[in-house]
């Protein structure tokens, strides 16, 4: 069954927009100019329900817009959005029953609260009785190992305490689909790692839907199947992760030390990217060449040590954003 | 409505952390009410002569109660908090949670005045009793017939300032508007009550809120009558729902226009 399904959903901001200089600001007050961004443009997707999608794009690409519109925040200007059948911008009300969010630069706990005191508060918020919220308190305790400091005030809690506190509220009302923008941005990197395998285990144990925005390559390799571009206002892919890994990952670094000089001679599928002093780093294009064939030009017999490696992720994405996401300007 | 008791509760619980900070502001109201005082003092030449109706006890009495509602009851939430979540966008995180906004903000101010207003009312009626001794003709009964015209007047005052506090949602700032309508409280009704002024102009201050928010609740404590209670209660009935229609459709309006762009 599908948790979330958006057919040409498309949104429009009227920026203002101001000459420079103190002549530009006092005909911007007689003659107000404003310019119109398509933020976002005839997106439509669907998501499964218990899938983890990572929908990500660069920034300005209308990924934070597109999940305002999904949690009612923001009224579409056309086309349609359901999020478990229902339509977030007529009945957003209805609809905060049944999804959570964490926004992560957003903190909605009551900091001078504990922990405890806010999950109570939450609990009140979605209409469940005291008895209810008392048992999802101790199954989220347990899930998400709160028990050192749940009546602790939240102004007194570490970072990493608090954003797992901040998961914890976000699903005290068993939210069926969660929506996740950038929840890992600012932390470190233990952090990032404790949070990641907080939404895995949710997904896995309670079989919550995870919508999730992120610049964190980490998080998306981690965390999701699925993942859809987004640039310019527009999807520029929507794939399986294995899929993007298989089509894009045909090109291999390779990382040759060798005893003595020795250089790569020139060949159709490798680029040479480094080499110093019997120190040679190369990429092969594994679709022109292969790398034994690579290999086989260089005098192994001096090798020291090889190394070889997958492009990573990151450079993936960023290549995905340059060319689809002009083709999209376009 | 149990929701947005809890939310009165919370803030509650939030308030009492910083009821420490409520003693600092006893410093400005007290010496406010001390230049009012010795004005007053001064104005009335013989103890028995009244001014606009008030003898000398009744008018400095009736500045203490206007300006222990102003500082105690200051709706601060109303007026910084909701301009600065729309300015902000923040507004975007509350909308979708399963309350009414407003409601939600009504309430953040309701637990607030819960307990800096009887901390500001027992140091004025302590300070007050020890400078001006006691006010004539005071008894508990019409306190208690006084009280739901104190707590309906803070109230519709909260709803006018958020009322003016949601028109950010179409202008840049909203504070000029919230300065002009605080002095015209703070002016007419809250330091000086209504019959200072010329009487052509009272029948117009009548129509104000001036009349719903501080005067008439004030104006019952020092000199109750059960026909001004229920005249007062009549109007603050009316101004409530009026300014309560007037919220719901603003916040209505402003809030599909919101825009929020960014992540």
């Amino acid at each position: 069954m599908k948790a979330i399904e958006v057919e040409g959903l498309s949104k429009t901001f009227r920026v203002k927009q101001k000459e420079r200089g103190m002549g530009g600001s006092i005909r911007a007050i007689f003659h107000p100019r404003t310019e119109e961004i398509r933020a976002v443009d005839s997106v439509s997707f669907h998501v499964e329900e218990g899938e983890i999608l990572a929908f990500i794009g660069p920034n300005g690409a209308g990924k934070s817009t597109t999940i305002k519109m999904l949690t009612g925040i923001l009224c579409p200007d056309s086309g349609s959005a359901r999020v478990l059948g229902i339509d977030p911008s007529k009945k957003r009300k209805q609809l905060a029953y049944e999804i959570g969010t964490v926004f992560g630069q957003k903190e909605q706990l009551w900091t001078h609260l504990t922990p405890n005191d806010n999950f109570r508060f939450f609990g009140a918020i979605y209409d469940m009785s005291d008895a209810e919220t008392d048992r999802r308190i101790g199954e989220l305790a347990d899930i998400f190992d709160l028990g050192a400091f749940i009546n602790t005030p939240v102004r007194s809690l570490s970072l990493g305490q608090r954003i797992r506190c901040e998961f914890a509220a976000s699903l005290i009302h068993s939210p069926k689909v969660l929506f996740l923008d950038e929840p890992t941005i600012g932390l470190d990197p233990v952090v990032k790692e404790n949070v990641r395998s907080l939404i895995k285990t949710m997904n896995r144990q309670l079989h919550t839907t995870v919508f999730l925005t992120s610049h964190d390559i980490g998080d998306i390799e981690k965390l999701c199947r699925r993942i859809i571009i987004v640039n310019n206002g527009r999807i520029v892919m929507d794939d399986s992760m294995e899929h993007v890994k298989y089509h894009y990952l045909n090109q291999k670094t390779v990382e040759v030390r060798l005893h003595g000089e020795m250089s790569l001679p020139p060949m159709q599928g490798i680029t040479i990217l480094k080499e110093k002093e019997g120190h040679i780093r190369f990429e092969v294009d594994t679709a022109v060449m292969k790398i034994s064939d690579a290999l086989r030009s260089l005098n192994l017999e001096n090798m020291e040590d090889i190394n070889i490696s997958n492009i990573p992720l990151e450079n993936i994405i960023t290549a995905i954003y340059q060319t689809e996401g002009k083709e999209a300007a376009s | 409505m149990k929701k947005y008791a809890t939310i009165y509760r919370a803030v509650l619980m939030e308030t009492l952390q910083y009821a420490a900070n409520v003693l600092m502001g006893f410093i400005s109201f007290f010496i406010i009410i001390f230049v009012f005082i010795c004005l007053w003092n001064y104005m009335y030449d013989e103890p028995a002569s009244l001014i606009a109706g008030y003898t000398k006890e009744q008018m400095i009495w009736y500045v203490i109660i206007t300006e222990t509602l102003w500082f105690g009851a200051r709706p601060a939430v109303m007026a910084r908090q909701a301009a600065s979540d729309i300015r902000s966008g923040n507004i975007a995180y509350q909308v979708n949670k399963p309350y009414y906004y407003p409601l939600y903000i009504l309430s953040r101010f309701t637990g607030e005045w819960s307990i800096q207003l009887p901390m500001y009312a027992a140091f004025a009626a302590l300070a007050g009793g020890i400078l001006v001794g006691s006010l004539p003709g005071f008894h508990p009964v019409t306190f208690l017939a006084a009280l739901p015209c104190v707590v309906l007047g803070i109230t519709i005052n909260g709803v006018f300032k958020l009322n003016i506090s949601l028109i950010s949602f179409w202008i840049e700032d909203s504070t000029p508007f919230q300065w002009l309508y605080d002095k015209l409280i703070l002016v007419v009704g809250t330091l000086f009550p209504i019959e200072i002024f010329p009487k052509a102009l009272q029948p117009f201050f009548k129509l104000t809120p001036i009349y719903t928010v501080c005067y008439g609740p004030a104006k019952l404590l020092v000199d109750f009558s059960t026909e001004k209670c229920l005249e007062i209660l009549l109007a603050q009935l009316v101004y409530l729902a009026a300014g309560c229609a007037l919220m719901a459709f603003v916040y209505g309006k402003g809030v599909r226009k919101l825009h929020v762009n960014g992540g």
